[in-house]
């Protein structure tokens, strides 16, 4: 069991298969707790942005020639000050995308790599990105920038 | 995600609305293929109605630029939101591209 990494138990919890519908669930699935709970844009790009790019590195990397039937949890906390925090658990094989490295500098246009921008993009938008693996599980971690106090 | 193609004296404007996601990233590639195929001259990309993209959606950007390329033809994106443009500028995708 992950322990939780906000003050108290998940406010929501999505459960979702690998598939690449399932991407648009969770963004969705998230854009509406945006909505309902009146997140300022930069949080909810931010976070459905992250959300998204882990979640397309689970569909593709974690249930590559494996036989357990995919489960991938995806639960949103209140973290420190308020902060907003996703957990994105899924029973794939190990993968930590916070080990790899940033993507060269294309020198131009034809030298320019396809792929490998997901984890860049998560890093700058988030405050926190961080990994465990605990059990058969892997954990991902996002937390959001905190919000500016409107005073 | 939607597209309008728009035909001129100096090639085609596809003015894009909506998320360029992983969802909508291949319909996006197939569609900017057969426009690139179908026209001649510049292509300019108008992203003013574009206000999400995620690197899916770089992914197909990109292939269209490296076709452009080779195909000595121009390729131009403009008018991207500010979180556009920020996705674009971190990826180092804003070097690449002409953007105004």
């Amino acid at each position: 069991m992950t322990a939780s990494p906000g003050a108290g138990p998940a406010i929501a919890a999505l459960h979702i298969g690998a598939e690449p519908a399932d991407i648009a669930r969770a963004t969705g699935w998230l854009g509406d707790l945006a909505e309902a709970g009146g997140w300022p844009q930069d949080t909810r790009f931010a976070l459905e942005l992250s959300l998204e790019e882990a979640l397309a590195n689970v569909v593709m990397h974690a249930f590559k020639a494996v036989p357990q039937v995919p489960r991938v949890c995806v639960a949103l906390y209140r973290g420190e000050a308020g902060r907003i925090v996703l957990t994105i658990t899924d029973n794939g094989i190990p993968f930590d995308p916070t080990s790899l490295a940033e993507p060269e500098v294309p020198a131009g246009l034809e030298a320019a790599k396809i792929g490998g921008h997901g984890v860049q993009l998560m890093r700058h938008f988030l405050e926190s990105l961080s990994y465990a693996r605990t059990g058969d599980e892997n954990c991902l971690t996002l937390i959001a920038r905190p919000v500016p106090d409107p005073s | 995600m939607h597209i309008d193609a728009e035909h001129n004296a100096a090639g085609v404007t596809l003015k894009v609305s909506g998320r360029l996601d992983t969802a909508s990233a291949a319909p996006f590639q197939e569609r900017l293929t057969a426009t690139l195929a179908a026209s001649s001259g510049a292509v300019v990309i108008d992203l003013a109605g574009v206000d999400y993209v995620s690197s899916a959606g770089l992914r197909a950007v990109l292939v269209a630029g490296k076709a452009m390329r080779a195909a000595g033809r121009s390729l131009s994106l403009v008018a991207l939101q500010p979180p556009v443009r920020t996705v674009f500028d971190i990826s180092g995708f804003s070097a690449l591209f002409n953007i105004s």
